[in-house]
């Protein structure tokens, strides 16, 4: 089965891993992921704050690509780039005018129709298939995960259909309850991070870190689990700095879900690159290495 | 507990509060007030608590300067909690969007000057080379802010950002998060070419739209 997959900028950067990571779970979940050709940035959230007509025309061109090689479905692992095709093709949709002015500039216009999905549709849908079953190794019943999902897997500024529970969303929960890991209920996990504002403003992302880090201490988890890399590299990066204006001895890895269904399936952490983390979390996948299924 | 009187006086308020309408696609006028947004507010510990119901209430009074400048404009991080859980669907990540780019175009300061630099930086790096390169975005981004600081003389603010930044990008170098080729899409010209022909038509005299 082949999928068009859009990685986005940051995904060819700094999170690397999770590419890497995202291209080996599907393949062995039997789906080969078809990065479309000469793609885009799209324009993630900072086009609406300075313009509306790029935020539509930036991944409507990305969906006309993935469309003209004949794809039905694009997953986009992203929380930011998902958000903003989702968004950008429901409001051409209702938008004929709109639409017919982006699609002038394009060779390959866009018709709308595609499905573009989260990575935990995916996922969810392959599972179903029970194409994950086969492939589990170990079974990591210490792992005391809370699924953090952020802003922009649950919640869109324009109405569009969406796979999940917008306040209490299950999707990471459902994944990892199949490997056997049992995600502890929480407060913050829709609660965002700040995003670009650990760059732009830390005085406020650094506070709504903490309040995201302090429950998930008090809850008792011992890492976080997580789907956009926006969210994974604020958590990690930062949870030296918002751990000490708090006062929080410890540090909880950040994981992204690909890494933990890829140790579920035997995979060495090293070879998911889990060691590029800021804060250790080898050794933790290590630790409990001794759970055989 | 007496407040200030109010003023309204609706031949200057309603432009204001259409243009914030139509721009942001939000109905503003639904409001009730019934302030289920402010209870939800992400940054609502930042900003003093000058909740999204409060803004609209400014907008729709006409009250433009408080409008374009105040915390929750700049400290908005577009969680879209608010909009989620509003009986009334208004999307206050998307006024405040709006209301930054009339700040902008009115020549107002941003109050926070970091956060205008770096959603410039972002979309122009994006625009720039079709994809957004971290390294450039993040030279381009630090640029604005010394030039700003040493425009006004804040040079402690610049060795500290610099500082900071240095610390991240050696962590990050060391962890192999730091990418170093540059990425381009071809299709930046298409993008390019589009935007302009929109920015002209916007600019066009009324009538003139096709
Ligand atoms: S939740 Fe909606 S209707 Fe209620 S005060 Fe806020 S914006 Fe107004
Ligand atoms: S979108 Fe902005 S105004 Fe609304 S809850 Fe989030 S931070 Fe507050």
């Amino acid at each position: 089965m082949e999928i068009a997959y859009y990685p986005g900028c940051s995904l060819k950067q700094s999170s690397a891993l999770y590419d890497l990571q995202s291209r080996r779970i599907f393949s062995e979940l039997g789906v080969a992921l078809k990065e479309i050709e000469d793609w885009n940035c799209c324009g993630a959230t900072s086009a609406g704050k300075v313009d509306d007509f790029l935020a539509m025309a930036m991944p409507a061109r990305n969906i006309g690509i993935a469309e003209a090689a004949g794809y039905q479905e694009i997953v986009i692992p992203c929380s930011a780039c998902y958000s903003r095709t989702l968004v950008a093709q429901q409001r051409l949709a209702d938008d004929a005018r709109l639409k017919a002015e982006v699609n002038t500039g394009f060779a390959k216009k866009m018709n709308g129709g595609i499905k573009v999905s989260s990575i935990l549709e995916v996922l969810i849908a392959r599972i179903e298939a029970g194409a994950l079953k086969p492939k589990l190794r170990r079974k990591f019943r210490r792992l005391k995960p809370v699924c953090y999902y952020g802003c922009m897997q649950t919640r869109f500024p324009y109405t569009v259909p969406v796979p999940d529970d917008v306040e209490n969303p299950q999707g990471m929960e459902t994944v990892l309850g199949a490997l056997g890991v049992k995600a502890i209920d929480w407060n913050h996990k829709t609660f965002c991070c700040g995003a670009s504002a650990a760059v732009n403003d830390p005085e406020t992302s650094l506070n709504l870190m903490g309040r995201i880090m302090t429950e998930a201490i008090d809850r008792g988890a011992n890492c976080f689990v997580a789907t956009c890399p926006m969210c994974q590299l604020n958590l990690d990066a930062h949870q030296d700095a918002f751990c000490r204006r708090i006062g929080i001895e410890e540090r909880l890895p950040v994981f992204f879900i690909t890494e933990v269904i890829g140790a579920a399936m035997g995979i060495s952490p090293e070879s998911l690159q889990v060691d590029r983390h800021f804060i250790d979390g080898t050794t933790l996948l290590k630790e409990l290495d001794g759970d055989e299924r | 507990m007496t407040g200030p009187g109010l003023e309204f006086t609706p031949e200057s308020a309603k432009p204001f509060l259409q243009e914030v309408m139509e721009r942001s696609g939000q109905k503003l006028t639904a409001c009730y007030q019934c302030r289920r947004c402010a209870a939800g507010c992400t940054v609502g510990d930042e900003t003093g608590f000058f909740t999204p119901n409060i803004l609209i209430r400014n907008v729709i009074l006409g009250d433009r300067e408080t409008a374009l400048s105040n915390p929750l404009v700049w400290k908005c991080v577009s969680c879209y909690t608010c909009g989620t859980r509003c009986p009334n669907d208004i999307q206050t990540a998307r006024i405040t969007e709006t209301l930054k780019k009339m700040a902008k175009e009115a020549h107002i300061d941003p109050l926070q000057p970091k956060v205008a630099a770096f959603h410039d930086s972002f979309l122009e790096s994006g625009l720039r080379w079709g994809r957004v390169n971290e390294m450039e975005l993040m030279g381009v981004y630090e640029c604005r802010n010394i030039l700003r600081d040493a425009r006004d003389g804040n040079y402690d603010a610049i060795i500290d950002e610099l500082k900071g930044q240095a610390r991240l990008g050696m962590a990050m170098f060391k962890l192999k998060r730091m990418h170093t080729g540059f990425m381009m899409a071809k299709g930046r010209k298409e993008i390019k070419a589009l935007y302009k022909k929109a920015k002209q038509r916007r600019q066009a005299p009324a009538g003139m739209n096709p």
